[in-house]
């Protein structure tokens, strides 16, 4: 039925709601082997990506596919995919146990592995507790029993922090990088960058259902370069002299400030002593991977800054 | 197919609303049993007064073998079929409602898949809520009323089989309307005005008006109340000697089937809109964005 590589393939995957574009134009990979964080602001389409790659949602263009096949190809789709999305519900009188023997028959695994599922995700004291008392965690983690049920190959979680207690992160990231280092794929997505740092590998970030950028995460660490920002009492001499010393890059910015590129501040501090100039301020910008990431994404839903008041034109009322 | 029909099973087994709504089903089937029989008694105690017996013996007619709680069991049987019907509309809607439904479409091979697989549960569940109904509706008729009253053997095979097929069928009907309308307050009033309130207020108004009433029996109610209702008439008949043509007209509307073709055809009229509002929502739940 499918290839069995593990490999998600999303290529040229657009979706439109009516006048509204969710999704345009978006292409990636992502291989087994490792964690995959798929990062965007909220409304950046990566609900819509996700449940087009699921089955759950129709493209307007464009394939998503799982092992070489769409969704609705799998054949067993429960023994090769496991999600965790948001808005993925429970009967709220239903115990967690039965839950999982619903979805075990659905899948076709035997009814222990139920049981098996509850206890790797903590929940083994609550199997018989309906999930209408469950906490937000709680379901979170239900929710990833469900996924696990199949023992799938591919792994797709959306936002699988929200609600879940620092414990529950902790026990998140590294489930997740072990199953990834099992050779499976693990795709999940976050809206802040941060959540995911530690554990994924490699990035998908997009924007107004656009792919920014696609690649390992140390790659866009590296992106950005270390810049040195100096107050000098003579900016033109510090700049001749750092010149001499072969430093290239400098800028000046709006502020009076030297940006220097390519050397550490110790570096900095040694030619405006040597060149004679005065330093009233150094530092070093740190490598901000949310700034970097905000620089991505920004644009969308930004707020304005409020305009001062204008008055009334002139002749407003003729 | 196997492994997603026992995932829906389970699915009904493990919540109370198969029962809840038994309970109000066996309810009102018990209570409409019990009236039938205490109207039927009181009818043949009418027929009994001599004044009557003369009229009869006038007219050449026997209306002390009239089985008058027939009417009252069909009756009944229409009433509480509302109940599987409102339990198959709640086996999409219900779905939806409560978001369920991504888990069961990322479970199961298609929605195709889950859809056939709703279809042969609710079926199921049809038939044991027919039998349910058949069952109290029986008890309550025989408690309050003469053995002269009650349908032979044959009869009432004849009456649990249709009774059987009126509740699987307005089951599925249910599941086709839940799966058009997913929502589960919305959908549920809307079959119980229509079910309870439209088409009737309708046949009232077409029997104000004198036009003829056979539009009725070609319609979602009149057509399952005619499965039912056309098979008492029948039983009725065969056991009631003469019976004046003019009347039989109104022996319809007792058993409330205005309007109604004959209970195969009445049945096969109901299928064809079964097939109409299921092949609409199983069309409808293959097509739509689950956001």
């Amino acid at each position: 039925m499918h290839d069995g590589s593990g490999l998600i393939a999303v290529q040229n995957l657009t979706k439109q709601f009516g006048s509204v574009t969710a999704v345009q134009n978006l292409s990636f990979t992502v291989s087994p082997g490792s964690v995959t964080g798929f990062l965007g602001p909220n409304g950046a389409g990566k609900t819509t990506t996700l449940r087009m790659l699921l089955g759950l949602v129709k493209p307007t263009g464009g394939t998503a596919t799982i092992n070489g096949r769409q969704f609705h190809q799998l054949g067993r789709p429960g023994r090769v995919v496991g999600a965790v999305l948001e808005a993925q519900g429970f009967h709220p009188r239903r115990t967690a146990r039965n839950h999982l023997r619903v979805y075990a028959a659905a899948i076709g695994v035997p009814d222990e592995q139920a049981d098996q599922v509850l206890g790797l995700v903590g929940l083994g004291g609550a199997a018989d507790r309906a999930v209408g008392g469950f906490s937000l965690g709680m379901k979170q983690r239900l929710a990833m029993a469900t996924a696990l049920l199949g023992d799938p190959q591919v792994l797709v979680l959306d936002e699988p922090a929200n609600g879940l207690d620092p414990e529950g992160i902790a026990w998140l990231r590294t489930f997740l990088q072990s199953y990834a280092r099992m050779g499976r794929t693990v795709l999940i997505s976050s809206h802040l960058l941060a959540e995911v740092e530690q554990t994924v590998d490699q990035v998908v970030i997009i924007s107004r259902g656009q792919t920014m950028y696609y690649g390992p995460l140390d790659h866009l660490r590296q992106q950005q370069q270390r810049r040195v920002l100096v107050q000098p009492s003579d900016v033109n001499a510090l700049a001749t002299a750092l010149r001499e010393d072969g430093v290239q890059t400098i800028e000046q910015l709006v502020d009076g400030r030297l940006a220097v590129s390519g050397v550490d501040a110790k570096h900095v501090a040694d030619v405006a002593l040597r060149a004679g100039v005065s330093v009233y301020g150094i530092q070093e910008e740190q490598v901000d991977l949310e700034r970097l990431f905000f620089q991505l994404t920004s644009g969308q839903y930004a707020g304005h800054a409020p305009a001062p008041y204008q008055q009334q034109q002139q002749g407003g009322w003729a | 197919m196997g492994n997603l029909v026992q995932a829906e099973l389970r699915k009904t087994t493990t919540t109370s609303l198969w029962w809840g709504l038994l309970i109000p089903t066996v309810l009102v089937a018990l209570g409409g049993g019990l009236l039938s029989g205490l109207i039927g008694r009181w009818f043949v105690d009418l027929t009994s007064t001599a004044d009557a017996e003369q009229l009869s013996e006038m007219l050449g007619v026997t209306p002390d073998q009239w089985k008058f709680s027939l009417f009252g069991i069909a009756r009944s049987i229409n009433l509480a079929t509302v109940f599987p019907l409102i339990f198959g509309a709640l086996a999409v809607s219900g779905e939806v409602g409560r978001r369920t439904i991504t888990t069961t479409f990322l479970t199961a091979p298609s929605r195709m898949h889950t859809m056939l697989a709703k279809m042969l549960v609710y079926a199921l569940w049809g038939a044991i809520y027919g039998l349910a109904i058949m069952g109290f509706v029986a008890l309550g008729v025989v408690l309050t009323s003469t053995s002269a009253q009650l349908p032979d053997a044959g009869g009432w095979a004849m009456l649990t089989l249709v009774c059987v097929l009126s509740s699987i069928l307005m089951t599925m009907f249910g599941i086709g309307l839940g799966a058009l309308v997913p929502n589960v307050a919305g959908v549920t009033v809307l079959l119980i005005m229509y079910f309870v309130v439209v088409e009737n207020s309708l046949l009232l108004g077409l029997r104000i008006a004198g036009t003829p009433e056979t539009v009725v029996g070609f319609l979602p109610n009149g057509s399952v109340n005619g499965l039912t209702g056309s098979v008492v008439v029948d039983l009725f008949l065969a056991k009631a000697g003469v019976v004046p043509e003019e009347a039989i007209t109104f022996l319809r509307m007792f058993a409330g089937a205005g309007g109604a073709q004959s209970w195969w055809l009445s049945g096969l009229i109901f299928l064809g809109w079964v097939a109409v509002v299921f092949g609409g929502g199983w069309a409808l739940t293959a097509r739509k964005d689950i956001t």
